[in-house]
């Protein structure tokens, strides 16, 4: 063996398959020309191995890295971030192919690859997905074991078979640590690579904005009910509440940051379901009118939206408890009012009219909040996706000239008209609806489900929903988005593949809600097992149990196996104590820190000869010592441990003193 | 005594120039009742080496040049009719003598092969229904050219088990060489060399072999180095007990030559190479010839102590 072992054929073959398979999956996010990178390296390194080429030197090397840089800079404008670090990893782990010379490099880029498989479920965590993962765990085991191969060995298929028996032997201490290995929170939070990709509701809603949104079909979040699944009417989903306009843009106001829970009286039936929600890189949960949930969740803030501290940037799965019929700020006053009155200072003159007329005709809020619903009801109103560009009168505009739009639109214009009638209110956005999975009994909810509705507050009644929409295109509350847009071919129609569009082949919707309902369980179950539920499961098993404990019994459990292994492989007890042997170890650590090493296989007699040689003004102890030992090992004389200790001693004496070489 | 296998070793020494190390483990293989194995090229001195022990140890001496058209009754012997008292009279073959140099043992048939290995592990041989002992003490040194392997019939693996030792001669140094060439020729030494030994002496020698010390501290190397053969992958095949006791009775043979009357851990290592070589192979090659890596492997890797 020399000291640099090559890397053997099938090992390289097997890390080239390796490569392929990790890469893959990164493919949706990685550029174009990666793949190329990718050909080129691996083309070369063949070429090396067939001594065709030679390894690239530094100056090629330093030219290829500069060159990744560059292409990423053009790619993706950044070199920080996510989305840029991992294609920046993935380049290193190609271009590593060309300065893999010996094994140890080969174990470097292996090691690499298990990193790049992990970095694979920060963008991508389904089941497929993680299934997938096997097959890139495997090839890279496989080469792994194809480098302790000979280089002369021909047949692949050896070291995938063990390769792929190590996979399947490990599965149980995968199950036994999935299910007990306590999940730590994040040291630091990254910024997710899907912030830009997952349109989620924003802070903010300009009437533009929901459009795009509209028609996205990504999920948003599962709810799964514990007894009946309400009407699809009676979903409104609460994210956040927009109070401040400004004539063209709702947003949120500085108060509803304040984390003091507004008061509320229970009231009626409870809700009880669970949310698994998908990240958003936003902090606000969805819940339905009025949530209560465990506080380590979330809090609920003055505006009863649920928030947490940090943003959701990985599935969450939270319980929720809902009281539809509870009141809100009824008894007294709510601090924040004010906000809920407030309009720019200029503009819109007509709908400013219009409110005071309405107001001197109907003294009564709930009178006058009827009487606009009705106007939304009567007037050839138009639900849309694709309202006309307004003006900078947008309300005036939209109320009395195009009259097209969606629930923004509405439940924009309603507000304002309320506020300028001296009524509170402000603009509820999050989702409405979701789509019923009848063989998981959970309801999904789509982005395209996003809405927006309008809550008005009175003395005496507190905070009342309304939903303006529902006067228009009630068909958009009762049968989703899809059904609102029938005669408009607006719905996904910027995605053809999207199942979602072909909901009329029975077979086709069959087996899209089964595999909605595989990759539920996935999140329910697999991804969602931390945290609470984990500990819920545990105390299921063994009663009263903490983290503290739990950690406690994790160690103890590992060292004891541990330990139990350890006995089992060294036996202490068959090993007899062998004075001799003690003696001869002290012999030899004497002689180490002089730097005469014995060899495994070195007998006592040869070891003694060539020590006394390095240490020729020793030689006379050492040669004692050695004789001493082999009389009583070999030869059968009486077992002395003094006269072994003595020899020893008088060579200690002999030598200069020295603790360490 | 001990003294006189020093001259035996001088003896054979001066006749075969420059190969102490072989002709010890020859001597040893001997006094450990073992048969022996030379493979070399021709004209390396293996003929001179049997001949030479068998002179210095007073043993009647037989040459079989061994050829394809060899038959078993060429080696053992056959009866023939006397006319004058009108019977069967047996005429013994070439391997009633007490050391048997069977030249070139591969060039003949398998047949005439296993007469001769059947002879060597029964110590009699039985010839149309009389079982005649062979003379005592036996000894075969076999030898066998390892090139020019055309219209041989190379050992099996299972004969090859039955030689103790496997000897290879090997080139003379430079020096020994210049001796051999200003030298008188070997065919004219050998007849003026004198028996050391006589029958009662080499058979005492033979029998304190068994008694040389071997401790549990030493059997536990033994254990380990076969131990190995077994467990380790490269090894195609573990050395069997046979060897394992043939590995011991060298190892003590090899001590009791270094007038030692227990056995150390280098008189293992001494004699493994040209024990255990022949029964060896690697996995990755269980045809080839032999384990002279997997020896030195062994060497290397089992812990002596």
């Amino acid at each position: 063996m020399s000291s640099l072992p090559g890397i053997p054929r099938i090992a390289l073959t097997w890390l080239l398959v390796a490569q392929v398979l990790v890469i893959v999956p990164h493919l949706v996010h990685l550029p174009l020309w990666m793949i190329a990178l990718w050909l080129g390296a691996a083309g070369w390194r063949v070429q090396i191995f067939r001594m065709r080429a030679r390894y690239p030197n530094g100056w090629a090397k330093g030219g290829l890295v500069l060159l990744v840089l560059a292409g990423i800079l053009l790619s993706r404008g950044t070199l920080v971030g996510l989305d840029a670090a991992s294609v920046l990893l993935i380049a290193t782990f190609t271009l590593k192919l060309l300065e893999m010379r010996t094994r140890r490099d080969a174990l470097v880029l292996i090691f690499l690859g298990f990193f790049c498989v992990v970095t694979a479920y920060l963008f991508e965590d389904g089941i497929l997905a993680a299934l997938y993962s096997l097959l890139p765990v495997t090839a890279l085991l496989t080469a792994l074991v194809g480098l302790q191969h000979s280089g002369f060995a021909e047949r692949p298929w050896p070291p995938l078979r063990l390769a792929g028996g190590l996979v399947l032997q490990a599965i149980p201490l995968m199950l036994l640590l999935f299910v007990f290995f306590p999940r730590m929170g994040p040291l630091w939070s990254l910024p997710m690579p899907s912030d830009k990709g997952v349109t989620g509701l924003s802070d903010s809603m300009e009437p533009a904005d929901i459009a795009e949104l509209s028609r996205s079909s990504a999920l948003a979040f599962r709810a799964s009910f514990e007894g009946e699944v309400p009407a699809r009417g009676q979903l409104y989903w609460r994210a956040l509440t927009l109070e401040r306009f400004d004539g063209r843009r709702w947003s949120q106001s500085s108060y509803a940051d304040v984390p003091v829970a507004p008061q509320w009286s229970k009231a009626g039936e409870s809700l009880d379901y669970s949310i698994i929600m998908q990240p958003s890189g936003k902090r606000w949960l969805y819940v339905l009118d009025v949530g209560e949930m465990a506080q380590d969740s979330g809090r609920m803030m003055n505006d009863f939206r649920w928030q947490r501290l940090r943003p959701v940037d990985r599935p969450l799965l939270y319980q929720v408890r809902s009281w539809p019929e509870a009141a809100r700020e009824a008894s007294a006053e709510p601090p924040g009012l004010r906000q809920a009155l407030q309009l720019p200072e200029q503009g819109d003159p007509r709908s400013h009219a219009w409110a005071a007329e309405l107001k001197a005709k109907y003294p009564q809020s709930d009178a006058l909040v009827a009487a606009v619903l009705q106007h939304f009801n009567r007037e050839p109103y138009v639900y849309t996706l694709r309202p006309q560009p307004l003006g900078r009168d947008s309300i005036d505009e939209f109320l009395f000239d195009t009259r097209r739009g969606f629930c923004a639109h509405y439940a924009g214009a309603m507000t304002f008209v309320l506020r300028a009638a001296g009524i509170p209110a402000r603009v509820v956005a999050g989702y409405q609806g979701g789509e019923l999975n009848p063989n998981g009994n959970y309801i999904q909810v789509r982005q395209f489900d996003a809405h927006a509705w309008v809550e008005y507050w009175q003395p005496g009644r507190g905070w009342r929903s309304i939903d303006p929409t529902f006067q228009v295109a009630p068909e958009r509350i009762e049968q989703g988005l899809e059904e609102a847009l029938s005669a408009e071919d607006g719905f996904l129609d910027d995605q053809p593949f999207s199942p979602l569009r072909y909901r009329e082949l029975a077979w086709l919707n069959q087996l899209r809600m089964s595999w909605e309902n595989l990759n539920y369980g996935w999140q329910r179950w697999v991804l969602g097992y931390q945290g609470e539920q984990q500990l819920k499961l545990l105390q299921n098993w063994f009663g009263s149990l903490d983290w503290q404990r739990l950690a406690i019994a994790l160690v103890g459990t590992g060292a004891l196996v541990i330990g139990l292994l350890a006995l089992w492989l060294l036996k202490p007890w068959q090993q007899r104590p062998d004075p001799q042997r003690q003696a001869f170890r002290k012999f030899e650590r004497l002689l180490a820190r002089h730097d005469v090493r014995r060899e495994a296989g070195e007998g006592a007699r040869s070891f003694a000869l060539r020590a006394a040689r390095q240490l020729p003004e020793q030689a006379e102890q050492i040669e004692t010592f050695a004789r001493c030992f082999e009389q009583q090992r070999y030869a059968g004389g009486p077992a002395s441990r003094d006269a072994l200790r003595q020899a020893l001693s008088d060579l200690r004496r002999a030598l200069p003193w020295r603790l360490s070489r | 005594m001990r003294t006189k296998l020093d001259a035996c070793l001088d003896s054979v020494n001066q006749v075969l120039l420059g190969k102490e190390a072989q002709v010890r483990l020859a001597l040893t293989c001997l006094l450990a009742r073992g048969h022996l194995l030379i493979e070399d090229l021709p004209g390396m001195g293996k003929t001179t080496l049997s001949h030479a022990l068998a002179r210095v140890l007073g043993l009647s001496f037989q040459r079989i040049q061994f050829t394809s058209d060899l038959l078993p009754g060429d080696i053992l012997g056959t009866s023939v009719f006397d006319k004058d008292s009108g019977q069967f009279v047996f005429h013994p073959g070439p391997i009633f003598a007490e050391l048997v140099l069977a030249d070139e043992i591969n060039r003949a048939t398998p047949k005439s092969q296993s007469a001769l290995l059947e002879a060597m592990e029964e110590g009699q041989v039985t010839i149309e229904g009389a079982t005649r002992p062979l003379p005592e003490p036996f000894f075969v040194i076999a030898t066998q050219n390892p090139v020019s392997s055309g219209g041989t019939f190379a050992l099996p693996e299972s004969q090859l088990d039955r030689f103790l030792m496997r000897l290879s001669l090997g080139y003379p140094a430079q020096a020994a060489e210049r001796a051999l060439l200003l030298g008188d020729a070997r065919r004219d030494l050998l007849p003026r060399m004198e028996s050391i030994l006589d029958h009662a002496e080499l058979a005492r020698l033979q029998a304190q072999v068994p008694k040389v010390r071997a401790s549990d501290a030493l059997i536990d190397y033994v254990l380990r180095l076969v131990e190995a053969t077994r467990s380790q992958p490269q090894f195609a095949w573990g050395l069997s007990p046979r060897a394992s006791l043939a590995l011991l009775a060298a190892a003590r043979a090899w001590a009791l030559l270094a007038e030692r009357d227990y056995v150390i851990p280098e008189d293992v290592q001494a004699v493994l190479p040209s024990v255990v070589g022949h029964r060896l192979r690697e996995r990755a090659d269980p045809t080839g010839h032999g384990g002279g890596s997997l020896v030195q492997w062994l060497l290397r890797e089992v812990p002596a102590l």
